[in-house]
C-alpha cells in the first residue's frame, strides 16, 4: 500500500470574482520508506500541494489517500485525528509553541492523541534524544540555536510515530552548516525506514533526494531522480539568470 | 480524544496563559470582580432589609384578621370607604358565636394623643381601646404589672398599659405602677408597661397605650371608628376563616348578594405583600444596576478574550496542525475565560461581603448575605465568562490551520 496516492488533485482559490488554480490536475504516488523532494517556484503551486499533502486544506476535486485513509471527503475532526496519526509536519520557521519547554513541546501531538502523562513524558525524551538534544529538554525555544529548534521540531514530528514526515523548507532559515546538519539527520531518517516528503525551492537540497517532483504552474513536470529533476531546475534558473 | 483531555488540557494552557499576561487578567478581573460586588451588595442588603421586616412583622403578633372600613395599603378610593356603615360592637358578639375559626376577637379604636406625668410629656401616643382578648391577638408582652382585664372594660376604669417609649420618656428610673398619668387631661392609673416591639415600617410599635374599650368610647367619643381583631388558630386556614368571616358580617349587616362587600378585612400576613409591592420596583433597579455592571465586566473578558485569540493565533495553527479538533481550542479559551471571571468573582464576593458589612456597620440597614448567594455570586461570574467567552472561542476554532500558520 502507497503511503500516498494523489489522483487528479485540483484546488481552487476565489480571490474576489477571479478563481486562481493553483493545482490543476495533480497525480502521483509514494511508496513506504521512499524519500522525496517536492520542488518548484514560488507561485508553482507546491505550497499549496504540501497543505493539500498535509491534510491541512482539502482539494477541489480528485482523491487523495494517505496511508489507505480517503482523505480529500473527510470532514474536519477527521482531518485533525489523520493529521495527528499519520503526519508529523517539519516548519521553515519551526512553529514551536514559544512559551513551552522543548519536551512540552515534542509531547504535545501525544497530548492530542490521549496519551497518558508518564508515557508521554517517557516518549517525547527519548524523541528528543534520537535527535540528539537530550541534554536540551527543559530549555525554552529561545533558548535554542535555529538547527537546535529545528531538531526540536523533528523530535515532535517523530514522536508520534507518523506514516508520513512532510518537510517544509526545512532548511529555509538555517545557515548552510546547520541546513547541513538537519539534511543528514533526514538521510539517518530514511535510512532508518521513514517515509519523507521534503517541499523546497533549493535545486542543491532536492539533488540530495534518491526522487523529486518538479511542480509549475500547478501541474507535475518532471519527476525522477533527484539529481536530474534538480539539474534541470538547474539549466532553468541559469537560463533565467543568462 | 475524549472531553476529559479537552478539559484538563484547556485549564491547564488556561492558567499558563492567565500567568504570562498578570496585568491584562488583573485588570480584567478587576470588571468583572466590581460588577460582581455590586450585585452582591446589593442583593445582600435586599436580603437584609427583608429579613429585619420579617422580624419586624413578628414584633406584631401572630397572623390576625382585622376587620375595618379601611383596608390597608395605598390604593382604593378614601372617599368610599369613609362613607361605608359603621362597624358596631355587636359584631364582635356575633363573630365570636358564629365563627369556628376565631380563637379570640376584640374590639379595637384609635386616638392620637398626648400623655403626661408631672413635667414630662410624650407626644403622638397612639392610645388605643381595646379588650383583654387582645393581649393574645396582638402578642402584647407585659413587662411590668398587668394586661387589660375584663372588670377594668366593664366598669370604665381610668387604667392604662403604657408602650415602652412611652414609659421611658414619661418615667426615668421611677416605678410607674400606681402613678397617675394625663392623657387628654384626665387621670388615668398606670397598671403595666410593655416590652419593646420595635418598628413596623415606619410605625414605631413602642409609642402606644392601651386603655378600657368602653373607657375609650367615653372619654373620647363614640363617634370613632371602631375595629375589630380577629385570632385564627390554624394559620394554614387563614384563607377560610376570611371567607367565613365575609359571610358572618354580610349577613349580619343584611348586605345584598349583588352588592360588593362594604368593610375590609385586612390581613398582617399580607402585610409583607404591601412590603414587596413597595419595595420591589426599587429592588428591580438596584439588581438591574448590578447586571448592568457585570455586563461590562462581561464585555471586558469578551474584549480581552479577542485579543487573547489574536496574541495566539499561530499557536492556535501549531495546536491545529498537530491535531487539536475544534471543540479542543474552544475548550482552551472558554476555559481561559471562565477562569478569569471566576478569579474575578471570588475577588468581588469579598468586597461584595465587604462592602455589605461595612452599609449593616454604618447605616440602619440590616445587612446579609447568605452562604448560597456566595456560591452564587462566583458561579455567576464564570458563567458570565463562559457566555462572553463563546464568540471569541468560536473564532479561535474556526480559524484556518494554513493562515493561522503564516500569521505573523
Amino acid at each position: 500500500m502507497s503511503v500516498i496516492r494523489v489522483e487528479g488533485v485540483t484546488r481552487d482559490f476565489v480571490v474576489g470574482e477571479e478563481t486562481v488554480r493553483a493545482l490543476r490536475g495533480v497525480s502521483f504516488t509514494v511508496e513506504k520508506g521512499e524519500w522525496v523532494a517536492i520542488v518548484g517556484q514560488s507561485g508553482s503551486g507546491k505550497s499549496t500541494l504540501m497543505n493539500v499533502l498535509g491534510c491541512l486544506d482539502t482539494p477541489t476535486s480528485g482523491s487523495y489517500w494517505l496511508n489507505g485513509h480517503d482523505v480529500a471527503r473527510m470532514g474536519d475532526d477527521e482531518l485533525a485525528r489523520i493529521r495527528n496519526q499519520e503526519i508529523g509536519f517539519i516548519f521553515q520557521t519551526f512553529q514551536l509553541l514559544p512559551r513551552e519547554t522543548a519536551l512540552a513541546n515534542v509531547e504535545l501531538p501525544l497530548v492530542y492523541r490521549g496519551v497518558g502523562r508518564k508515557e508521554r513524558r517517557e516518549r517525547a525524551r527519548e524523541a528528543l534524544e534520537k535527535v540528539g538534544l537530550g541534554h536540551r529538554m527543559t530549555h525554552r525555544p529561545n533558548e535554542l540555536s535555529g538547527g537546535q529548534r529545528q531538531r526540536v521540531a523533528i523530535a515532535r514530528a517523530l514522536v508520534a510515530e507518523p506514516s508520513l514526515l512532510l518537510a517544509d523548507e526545512p532548511t529555509g532559515n538555517l545557515d548552510s552548516a546547520t541546513g547541513e546538519e538537519i539534511i543528514r539527520l533526514f538521510a539517518d531518517l530514511h535510512a532508518a525506514g521513514h517515509t519523507l516528503v521534503l517541499v523546497t525551492h533549493e535545486p542543491k537540497l532536492a539533488a540530495r533526494c534518491p526522487r523529486a517532483i518538479r511542480i509549475s504552474d500547478g501541474t507535475i513536470v518532471a519527476d525522477g531522480p533527484g539529481r536530474e529533476v534538480a539539474l534541470g531546475n538547474l539549466a532553468e534558473h541559469a537560463r533565467a539568470h543568462g | 480524544m475524549s472531553l476529559r483531555v479537552d478539559l484538563y488540557e484547556g485549564a491547564r494552557i488556561a492558567v499558563g496563559s492567565l500567568r504570562s499576561n498578570r496585568m491584562r487578567t488583573v485588570l480584567t478581573t478587576l470588571g468583572i470582580g466590581i460588577g460582581v460586588a455590586t450585585l452582591l451588595a446589593i442583593v445582600g442588603i435586599i436580603q437584609g432589609l427583608n429579613a429585619s421586616f420579617d422580624e419586624q412583622l413578628k414584633s406584631i403578633g401572630s397572623t390576625y384578621l382585622q376587620v375595618s372600613k379601611y383596608p390597608w395599603g395605598i390604593s382604593g378610593n378614601w372617599w368610599e370607604y369613609r362613607n361605608r356603615k359603621k362597624l358596631t360592637l355587636e359584631l364582635v358578639d356575633t363573630i365570636q358565636r358564629q365563627s369556628r375559626y376565631a380563637t379570640a376577637v376584640a374590639p379595637t379604636v384609635w386616638r392620637m394623643s398626648d400623655i403626661a406625668f408631672l413635667g414630662e410629656q410624650v407626644a403622638n401616643v397612639d392610645v388605643m381601646g381595646t379588650t383583654l382578648a387582645y393581649q393574645s391577638i396582638g402578642g402584647i408582652q407585659i413587662a411590668r404589672g398587668r394586661f387589660l382585664n375584663e372588670i377594668d372594660d366593664a366598669s370604665q376604669k381610668r387604667v392604662v398599659v403604657l408602650g415602652a417609649d412611652v414609659t421611658d420618656g414619661l418615667f426615668r428610673g421611677i416605678d410607674p405602677i400606681g402613678k397617675t398619668v394625663l392623657i387628654d387631661k384626665r387621670p388615668y392609673t398606670v397598671i403595666g408597661t410593655l416590652e419593646r416591639k420595635g418598628r413596623l415600617l415606619d410605625e414605631n410599635l413602642d409609642l402606644t397605650a392601651y386603655i378600657p374599650f368602653k373607657t375609650h368610647r367615653a372619654d373620647m367619643g363614640r363617634w370613632r371608628d371602631i375595629q375589630i381583631a380577629v385570632a385564627i388558630a390554624d394559620t394554614t386556614r387563614i384563607a377560610a376563616a376570611e371567607d367565613e368571616l365575609v359571610g358572618i358580617l354580610r349577613r349580619a349587616r343584611g348586605t345584598p348578594p349583588d352588592k360588593p362587600d362594604d368593610f375590609a378585612i385586612n390581613r398582617t400576613d399580607k402585610l409583607m405583600e404591601t412590603y414587596n409591592k413597595l419595595t420591589g420596583a426599587l429592588y428591580g433597579v438596584a439588581v438591574g444596576i448590578g447586571f448592568i455592571t457585570l455586563l461590562v465586566g462581561g464585555i471586558g473578558i469578551m474584549n480581552i478574550m479577542l485579543v487573547s485569540v489574536r496574541e495566539r493565533t499561530r499557536e492556535i495553527g501549531i495546536r491545529r496542525a498537530l491535531g487539536a479538533r475544534k471543540r479542543t481550542i474552544i475548550a482552551q479559551f472558554l476555559m481561559e475565560a471562565a477562569a478569569v471571571s471566576a478569579f474575578g468573582g471570588t475577588l468581588g464576593t469579598l468586597v461584595g461581603l465587604g462592602a455589605a458589612k461595612v452599609v449593616s456597620e454604618i447605616t440602619p440597614l440590616a445587612a446579609s448575605v447568605q452562604p448560597l448567594t456566595i456560591v452564587f455570586g462566583i458561579g455567576f461570574s464564570s458563567l458570565v465568562g463562559l457566555i462572553f467567552g463563546i464568540w471569541p472561542a468560536a473564532r479561535a476554532a474556526n480559524l484556518d490551520p494554513v493562515e493561522a500558520l503564516r500569521y505573523e
